[in-house]
């Protein structure tokens, strides 16, 4: 009995990319399998059930028979995006203050020019705005005015709003958005106009819903909230409906689990959540979930998490445990008020396309990519511009009759030709000198890349781990690790499915924000201080109430969720604020406060400086946070018993040529299944799996562990 | 990074679809564009004079067929004049000096003063197109706004034989 337990399979992560699908099964002993689909935009149920089919093969297990036994799965994929992307959802009707009509769509003029390279960004004539998602002739401004301390200085014109629904009706308004002025700090007109509206389609007979700001996203910054109050009327319908195709074909395939779907703060949601516009991005997020598991696991609390795709190198940082929200990103070029992991991103990835400037002569990557296509060395793709893959295989890093399982065959011929007429011919270099050069472009850029974001944060590497993920990582883990002085550096045997095993590792979590307006002086009476945490609570208990609901939707009882509150603070006057989990679960005393504000200065301290905390200024709260949780099951890494340093001979696939430092050498090939835990690899080798390459160059070595985790080391 | 004919001619027509004009606004200028620019604008005339370099969106320099001169013509097949010398001497020529003929094109108080500034709106004689608008003090002189060196152009920049030219 024992035995069949700990090989039931108990979770599932789902990665749907944009190209491909990845699928990460998980049993009850740690034991996990990665399987891989092409992505089908029509039908991503389909794509998801061809991945778990690939991946069960591995284990000989069919679909039928896994599903069921299924305890958690969670969904991450690009369905949102898209939607908002190709600007396919519904179209909505949007009431604002009158004279405010154009500002959706005129994007805070930043929208013109978000998601851009720097170069672009001052490159004026690149700039342009994207089809609003509301068209102005679908916007009916009404008299109203709410100043910034909340105060109504003009009441709401009812007659307006009755007017404009009906005109908004008539313009075939599939759903309509109400955004007035200032209602996170004074609800009560948008809340009247919210009514009235709804009195109106009433009395029309017209059954479509209405979304007000107040009730979804009550954060300050106009743009932000009406951005994200009009993706939720937009986009949100729509993709519950894909995500119920999904859910369906679970079903069909006897599955018993609730799917749930990543969102952006990093805890996990039902699609049959209120608010889905928080799913618009959620891959990139697993990543940084599955690194904080495997930092838990390996006792690391600082950790620097990079994954690297094929267009873009993504890092993140988990300090003392925990990562760092976002309150107000962008997304889809959109300024969003929601709460997102903190990413930093550069155009850069395996797949970048290379190119001489004709003029200066020097080598430029991306910002565009090859993407699915590889580059020219797959002969299918097209593509006649070099990428950063084509120098690989010419360089031996790659495997050209087993990249992605050998599933495409690649022409080292066709890329050197191309590496020759295109880069090495015009600098005057050999073939391998030019792709050498180019792989030594991309590992500096990455590797002062991720240098830079961890020193500007005040951080030092040398205490952080850094965890590299991704399709790609594995072969550049060297290259931009180098030199850093990271603590250590972890390579997962799992690198190509890492972003679906940390979804399979995100809590089943809610989270709401709401800006709070408060301001404490360092010695104000206890009064004050009573009244300040009065006002928290208050916040709180609004949240905790749209938290439980969310649970209730899903058959928890409210006794089941455990709350989370926090909020955000900053001294008084100073312009960030940073997040912080309250050490109190109610507040109402000044003694609470006390607790509050020195949780503050604690996490002020060590973000900064200690000598720089400044309690005179006083102390302002400007949002509350509840977080709500119940338990689910995650899954467990594997324990494998250490066989010693030497690997398996049955793990030794014979030697490959690899050219690095302006010499050929004969890389050491091994299979990474075969690997065992406690073997220990000495530079030059390449270890390969059909999903990943990882890359241990000369003057590198590299442990695997009992966890499967590989350790990459630069030799002494 | 190259171009096609067909992609040249929608850039000219601007028709061009936004993810190949970015490419070109960001990316260092392909090598072949001026003559495939050349190219899509001489399809686009009527007469078989060469064109030699545009000077606005209906006007360019063109090396005659038949004497191998260079001239300001018209889309239309007007020629100006010599290639050096200030078509605008050769156009026709309204000016807007009055309020009355601001109020046309402005709100009324909205224009400038015609003490201080005036409008000088230069027509084709033969299809009567608009060719530019000046908008200088009233007793300034008629602006001669371009004069390129081409064979420089042809030679040092674009890498291009220079077309032959009569004197």
């Amino acid at each position: 009995m024992e035995v069949l337990q700990a090989s039931q399979v108990q979770v599932l992560g789902i990665d749907a990319g944009g190209t491909m699908t990845d699928t990460f099964f998980v049993r009850g002993d740690g034991r996990f399998v990665v399987g891989k689909a092409q992505s089908n935009p029509g039908d991503e149920s389909l794509a998801i059930y061809n991945s778990s089919v690939d991946a069960l093969a591995h284990w000989g297990r069919e679909v039928d028979d896994v599903y069921p036994e299924l305890a958690t799965c969670v969904y991450s994929g690009t369905a949102m995006l898209n939607r908002v992307l190709m600007r396919k959802g519904l179209d909505v009707g949007l009431i604002c203050n009158r004279g405010f009509e154009q500002i959706h769509s005129m994007g805070r003029a930043l929208q013109s020019y978000l998601g851009y390279a720097l170069e672009d960004r001052i490159h004026l004539n690149t700039h342009r705005y994207d089809e609003p998602l509301v068209p102005v002739s679908r916007t009916r401004g009404v008299t109203e005015r709410t100043d910034v301390q909340g105060k109504i200085v003009i009441p709401l014109r009812e007659e307006e709003v009755r007017q404009a629904t009906r005109e908004l009706v008539e313009a075939g308004s599939q759903a309509i958005v109400i955004c007035l002025l200032q209602s996170h700090k004074n609800e009560k007109s948008e809340q009247r106009a919210r009514d009235l509206a709804r009195e109106e389609l009433k009395a029309l007979g017209v059954d479509i819903p209405v979304f007000a700001s107040v009730d979804y996203y009550p954060s300050r910054k106009e743009s932000h909230r009406m951005n994200t109050t009009i993706l939720e009327a937009y986009g949100a319908e729509p993709s519950r409906q894909t995500l119920k195709k999904v859910s369906d074909r679970f079903k069909k395939h006897g599955a018993k689990f609730d799917l749930r779907v990543m969102a952006t703060h990093g805890g996990t949601i039902s699609w049959k959540a209120k608010e889905l516009a928080r799913t618009i991005v959620s891959g990139p997020i697993g990543g940084v979930i599955g690194s904080k598991l495997l930092g838990e696991y390996l006792g690391d609390e600082n950790i620097a998490c990079s994954d690297i795709g094929g267009t873009s190198f993504d890092v993140a940082l988990i300090t003392k445990g925990s990562f760092a929200i976002k309150s107000d990103p962008d997304m889809a070029r959109l300024v969003l008020s929601l709460p997102l992991v903190a990413m930093d991103s550069v155009g850069a990835g395996a797949g970048s396309f290379v190119r001489l400037d004709p003029y200066s002569k020097s080598l430029k990557l991306g910002p565009d990519s090859a993407g699915y296509r590889v580059g020219t060395c797959w002969p299918e793709s097209g593509l006649d511009t070099v990428s950063v893959s084509d120098c690989h295989v010419v360089l031996g890093y790659l495997n050209p009759n087993n990249f992605l399982g050998g599933a495409i065959k690649l022409d080292v011929q066709r890329a050197r030709d191309h590496i020759k007429a295109q880069i090495a011919d015009p600098l005057g270099l050999s073939v391998e000198d030019a792709a050498a050069g180019v792989i030594e472009l991309l590992d500096l850029t990455l590797s002062e890349y991720l240098r830079a974001n961890i020193s500007a944060k005040g951080y030092n590497p040398a205490e952080f781990t850094c965890f590299s993920y991704g399709g790609a990582g594995p072969v550049h883990t060297y290259g931009y690790t180098e030199g850093v002085g990271f603590k250590d550096v972890v390579v997962p045997a799992w690198a190509a499915g890492f972003s679906a095993f940390g979804c399979a590792c995100a809590d089943f979590e809610y989270r709401y924000d709401k800006s709070v307006d408060l301001g404490v002086a360092q010695l104000a009476s206890d009064e004050v201080k009573a009244a300040a945490c009065a006002t928290l609570q208050e916040a709180w208990s609004e949240l905790a109430t749209k938290v439980i609901e969310e649970f209730v939707i899903n058959g928890y009882k409210p006794e089941d969720v455990m709350l989370i509150p926090g909020y955000k603070m900053q001294y008084m006057g100073q312009l960030n604020d940073l997040e912080i989990v309250s050490p109190v679960s109610t507040a109402a005393t000044a003694a609470d406060w006390q607790q509050i504000i020195e949780a503050f200065e604690n996490m002020y301290g060590r973000v900064y400086a200690k000598s720089a905390r400044s309690p005179e200024l006083g102390f302002s709260v400007t949002g509350a946070i509840l977080r709500g949780t119940v338990v689910t099951q995650k899954p467990v890494l594997p324990e494998d018993p250490d066989c010693g340093p030497t690997p398996p001979k049955e793990a030794y696939l014979g030697t490959r040529p690899f050219y690095r430092k302006k010499k050929w050498v004969d890389a050491a090939l091994w299979k990474m299944e075969a690997l065992k835990a406690g073997n220990h690899i000495v530079g030059p080798a390449i270890i390969e799996s059909d999903a990943t390459t990882f890359v241990v160059p000369d003057g590198f070595e590299t442990t695997i562990d009992k966890h499967r985790l590989f350790h990459l080391k630069e030799a002494r | 990074m190259t171009y096609t004919n067909e992609q040249v001619s929608h850039l000219v027509e601007g028709t061009l679809d936004w993810d190949t004009t970015f490419r070109m606004l960001s990316m260092p200028k392909d090598n072949e564009r001026f003559g495939q620019y050349l190219a899509a604008l001489q399809s686009k005339v009527s007469f078989k004079d060469r064109i030699v370099l545009p000077l606005s969106p209906h006007m360019y320099i063109v090396q005659s067929a038949k004497t191998k001169q260079w001239v300001i013509k018209c889309d239309c097949g007007h020629e100006f004049c010599d290639y050096t010398d200030n078509w605008k001497m050769h156009a026709l020529i309204h000016v807007r000096d009055t309020e009355e003929a601001m109020a046309e094109i402005y709100p009324k108080l909205m224009a400038p003063d015609t003490n201080w500034q005036v409008y000088r709106e230069y027509f084709c004689p033969t299809c009567g197109v608009m060719h530019d608008v000046e908008a200088p003090t009233p007793w300034y002189p008629v602006i001669h706004d371009f004069e390129p060196d081409i064979e420089a152009f042809y030679k040092d920049w674009v890498g291009l034989p220079v077309p032959e030219r009569a004197a």
